[in-house]
């Protein structure tokens, strides 16, 4: 007999899951299409967003989902910065450089975090954080909600972004082939530094997010890159489609892992990791193929 | 080929070694000698890493092998009794054995999908050490009782013959035909393998003797240090750490992943004891650095710039 | 030039995805022979080439090589077994200056048990022999294009080759590069080693070859002496029906 109370459960607290991880994956896959470059200080822009969410909450009393734009445009301006000084020098350096310019910059500020905010984790309590909303058998976190619905606005608001506004589209045209861009008149420079910023600002806002249903902790920018390096071989990269498939194939494999395996929960830490390493082995370069090679 | 050695080098050579085995551990106090034992367990982690990177493959999980190492050796302490210098080796050998696997897994992988994997290979081996904690001790960790009850000196000529060891393997493989065989398949690995090189026997070979001297030190640390948890063998701190020394110092040559480690050993040395955690942030910063500004390293910083300077002032006095 | 035959693939094809690039290719290739590969552009001649030094694994069809089926088998192994080749795209190895470059085929070819010293003195003989004696520890960036052929050139023969793949060495090189490159050629085959080249120069296909044969659209379309191809009305059709610009050298 099918528990169907328990394997919905499971299956809707996977799907808003999936949410965080998508919003979290965004800007990532948004950098790799646009730029072709793996950028491995994603995870610590996000890290930045949830301490800026933190901050603003503690501080200035700031309900996190509002804040979540000024988190989100803080992040902007933190992501050109450091597009200009650190990643435009190495665009046209091989693969291996940018590897380990853009490691660097995630070591570093994983430790600036530890060094100014300590290694506690941090949680941000708000009036509503307990409150679930019900919907026949199935129990939502209310907060897990409302973050679910700000990454759908999210993803949506990109989408839109890609494909009505001129930069958006001067962006899509790049990460099909730059080299025409650029002769139709395309500044193919500065729609890097713009595609750098855009997705910093989700990383900030993906971090907003994280801040109010996860800890916040130098490190949790880190674990969740790791996540998205998986949606984005699942998914296929530099694709947002893929990203989203690839998001609820990893929230909803982590959830039904949790309720169905004994002490699931720390075995679906691991999921990403399987996941990644099974799909990379059989295809080397990921499910849906690659949008840039 | 003329003499395997010349003439200079190898007279510093033997000045080195007799200062190093006989000079040193006297002249040190307690301090400075466990300094230099972090500094020679780094360059061996460097060397080794290195040695991977030959082939191409940059490794950011070598984590991975550090910690198979360090709790092989403490494991098999802790249920058989094995005394601590064969726990080491055993530590290297089961790295090894696990090097061959990844190395067969990741054969197809090139360049960030290899990396990315092997940091996925250490997370993943963290949270099964974690959730498997009847065998592996889980979060709270192993002791084994002190190296050499306590001695520093017998623990420093441990490591230093261990140091030893990598630097002559290294040494070899630059002087033989491997040498050739790992440039070839780092420059171009297709091209490589239609001149006649076998890809797979190359990387897995490489793969191996990196984790060899990776695990030796990961079985070193957790008998040095009488006490491991995963979150610190497993680490990306020490995968990090890895790579940081040899880019920092030159990669592909014998003398970079040892300046390199001096270097960033002594940064950090500062750092810990001015902030409690976050030392690490000179890594982040050196990487960035030597990527925008250096990016063969203090060596080839040495041979471009400042080397040239000397032959200048030579030619004109 | 004996009867042996060193080469025989029997109905060679490769398809990726639904696309065929080569379709049920036949054809043997005499030891000391040189015969050459003409065809228009996107004919599949480099796809023969990869298949042949293992590069792609066909999808149907066999290779034989001197009595030995190399069908399927890995780039590294097929070059053990006597398969040397050049490339279009000229890939040096760019760290590696132009006595290294030669020195690793040596040390990985079809005779891989020779010294380091040995293989070393084998490859400043190439560079000689190739023209490079000079330019021994430059990095391939440094040299120009018909410089880095000579790379190419010299990489391919270190690896002691019973058969010859040169892809296209001919295009781009001055009236005086191009008799030594033919000489060079005729030399190679007078040592022993039999040579099969891709080339687009017709005066050079004419003049150096003692075969010729054609494919189009994949598949071989004719194949004889360079007189009978230039007649066969097949080969005219497919050169002047197609790509008139190919023909700007007339044909014998």
């Amino acid at each position: 007999m099918v528990d169907w109370a328990s394997l919905l459960q499971s299956l809707a607290n996977g799907i808003l899951i999936a949410g965080l991880y998508a919003a979290v994956t965004l800007g990532l896959t948004l950098v790799l299409g646009v730029m072709g470059i793996v950028n491995f200080a994603h995870g610590e822009l996000i890290m930045l967003g949830a301490y800026s969410s933190f901050w603003l909450f503690t501080l200035l009393g700031i309900d996190p989902l509002l804040s979540l734009a000024l988190s989100g445009v803080l992040l902007f301006f933190i992501g050109t910065g450091i597009y200009r000084f650190t990643i435009r020098p190495i665009m046209k350096d091989p693969p291996l450089n940018q590897l380990l310019l853009t490691l660097g910059l995630s070591i570093f500020f994983q430790n600036l975090a530890m060094i100014l905010w300590k290694t506690d984790s941090r949680t941000i309590i708000t009036s509503y954080s307990g409150m679930s909303l019900d919907l026949g058998i199935i129990h939502f976190g209310l907060t897990r909600m409302i973050t679910f619905l700000i990454s759908v606005v999210l993803t949506v608001l990109l989408v839109v972004f890609l494909s009505k506004t001129k930069p958006g589209r001067a962006m899509q045209a790049v990460s099909e082939n730059n080299t025409a861009s650029w002769l139709i008149g395309i500044n193919v420079e500065k729609t890097y530094l713009l595609a750098f910023g855009v997705a910093a600002a989700l990383a900030g806002a993906a971090g907003a997010l994280v801040s109010t249903v996860m800890y916040t902790f130098p490190m949790v920018g880190f674990k969740l890159s790791l996540k998205a390096f998986c949606i984005l071989v699942i998914g296929g990269l530099g694709n947002i489609p893929g990203t989203l498939f690839g998001s609820l194939i990893l929230g909803i494999t982590e959830s039904f892992v949790g309720t169905y395996i004994p002490e699931g929960s720390g075995w679906a830490e691991g999921i990403s990791f399987v996941l990644l390493i099974v799909i990379l082995i059989i295809k080397p370069t990921g499910l849906a193929g690659t949008r840039r090679e | 080929m003329n003499r395997l050695i010349s003439g200079k080098s190898f007279i510093v050579l033997i000045v080195l070694a007799v200062v190093l085995i006989f000079f040193y551990p006297r002249v040190m106090d307690s301090y400075f000698l466990h300094l230099t034992i972090a500094i020679f367990l780094a360059m061996i982690l460097a060397s080794s890493w290195d040695i991977l990177a030959r082939t191409g493959q940059v490794s950011v999980g070598q984590a991975g092998l550090f910690g198979i190492g360090a709790y092989a050796s403490a494991l098999l302490y802790q249920w058989i009794h094995l005394p601590p210098v064969l726990g080491i080796l055993a530590g290297g050998i089961l790295a090894v054995i696990l090097a061959v696997g990844i190395g067969y897994l990741t054969l197809r992988l090139r360049g960030i999908y290899f990396s990315i994997t092997t940091i996925a290979f250490a997370e993943a081996l963290a949270v099964i050490w974690l959730m498997i904690p009847d065998i592996t001790g889980g979060a709270m960790g192993v002791s084994t009782p002190p190296l050499f009850g306590g001695n520093r000196i017998l623990a420093y000529y441990l490591i230093l013959a261990i140091l030893a060891l990598v630097i002559m393997t290294v040494w070899l493989i630059e002087k033989s035909r491997l040498n050739f065989a790992f440039t070839a398949i780092r420059q171009n690995e297709d091209v490589a393998n239609v001149m006649g090189i076998n890809p797979t026997r190359y990387k897995v070979l490489a793969f191996m003797i990196s984790a060899f001297f990776t695990g030796l030190a990961g079985g070193f640390y957790s008998h040095y240090n009488t006490y491991i948890i995963p979150y610190e063998v497993f680490g990306l701190n020490v995968s990090i750490a890895c790579l940081v020394m040899p880019i920092f110092g030159g990669l592909y040559t014998i003398l970079g992943p040892v300046i390199g480690t001096i270097l960033v050993k002594v940064i950090e040395e500062f750092l810990r004891v001015t902030v409690p955690y976050g030392h690490q942030i000179a890594y982040g910063l050196i990487l960035v650095v030597v990527v925008l500004f250096m990016p063969d390293g203090l060596i080839g910083l040495w041979k471009k710039r400042i080397k040239p300077l000397f032959l200048k002032k030579s030619s004109v006095g | 030039m004996n009867d042996k035959i060193l080469l025989s693939v029997n109905g060679l094809s490769k398809h990726f995805g639904g696309l065929a690039a080569v379709q049920n290719v036949s054809f043997s290739i005499r030891q000391g022979e040189i015969v050459s590969l003409i065809g228009p552009n996107g004919a599949g001649k480099t796809t023969v080439f990869n298949l042949l030094s293992g590069v792609f694994s066909p999808s149907a069809g066999t290779i034989n090589l001197d009595g030995e089926d190399i069908t399927g088998k890995r780039p590294f192994e097929v070059c053990q077994k006597g398969v040397g080749r050049t490339f279009q795209i000229m890939q040096p190895f760019p760290q590696m200056t132009v006595l290294e470059n030669i020195i690793t085929s040596s040390l990985f070819g079809r005779v891989p048990k020779i010294s380091l010293s040995q293989a070393e003195e084998e490859a400043v003989e190439l560079c000689k022999l190739v023209g490079l004696g000079d330019k021994q520890n430059t990095f391939p960036r440094n040299l120009t294009t018909p410089g880095q052929k000579r790379i190419e050139i010299a990489r391919a023969l270190a690896v002691k080759p019973k058969l010859l793949l040169l892809d296209e060495v001919m295009s781009g090189l001055t009236p005086t590069e191009t008799i030594e490159a033919i000489k060079l050629v005729r030399s190679l085959r007078d040592k022993g080693t039999t040579v099969f080249l891709i080339e687009h120069v017709m005066k050079v296909v004419m003049g150096i070859s003692d075969r010729v044969i054609v494919v189009h659209h994949g598949e071989k379309i004719a194949e004889g002496t360079c007189a009978e191809v230039a007649n066969d009305p097949r080969v005219i059709k497919a050169y002047l029906g197609e790509h008139a610009e190919d023909t700007e050298e007339s044909m014998c």
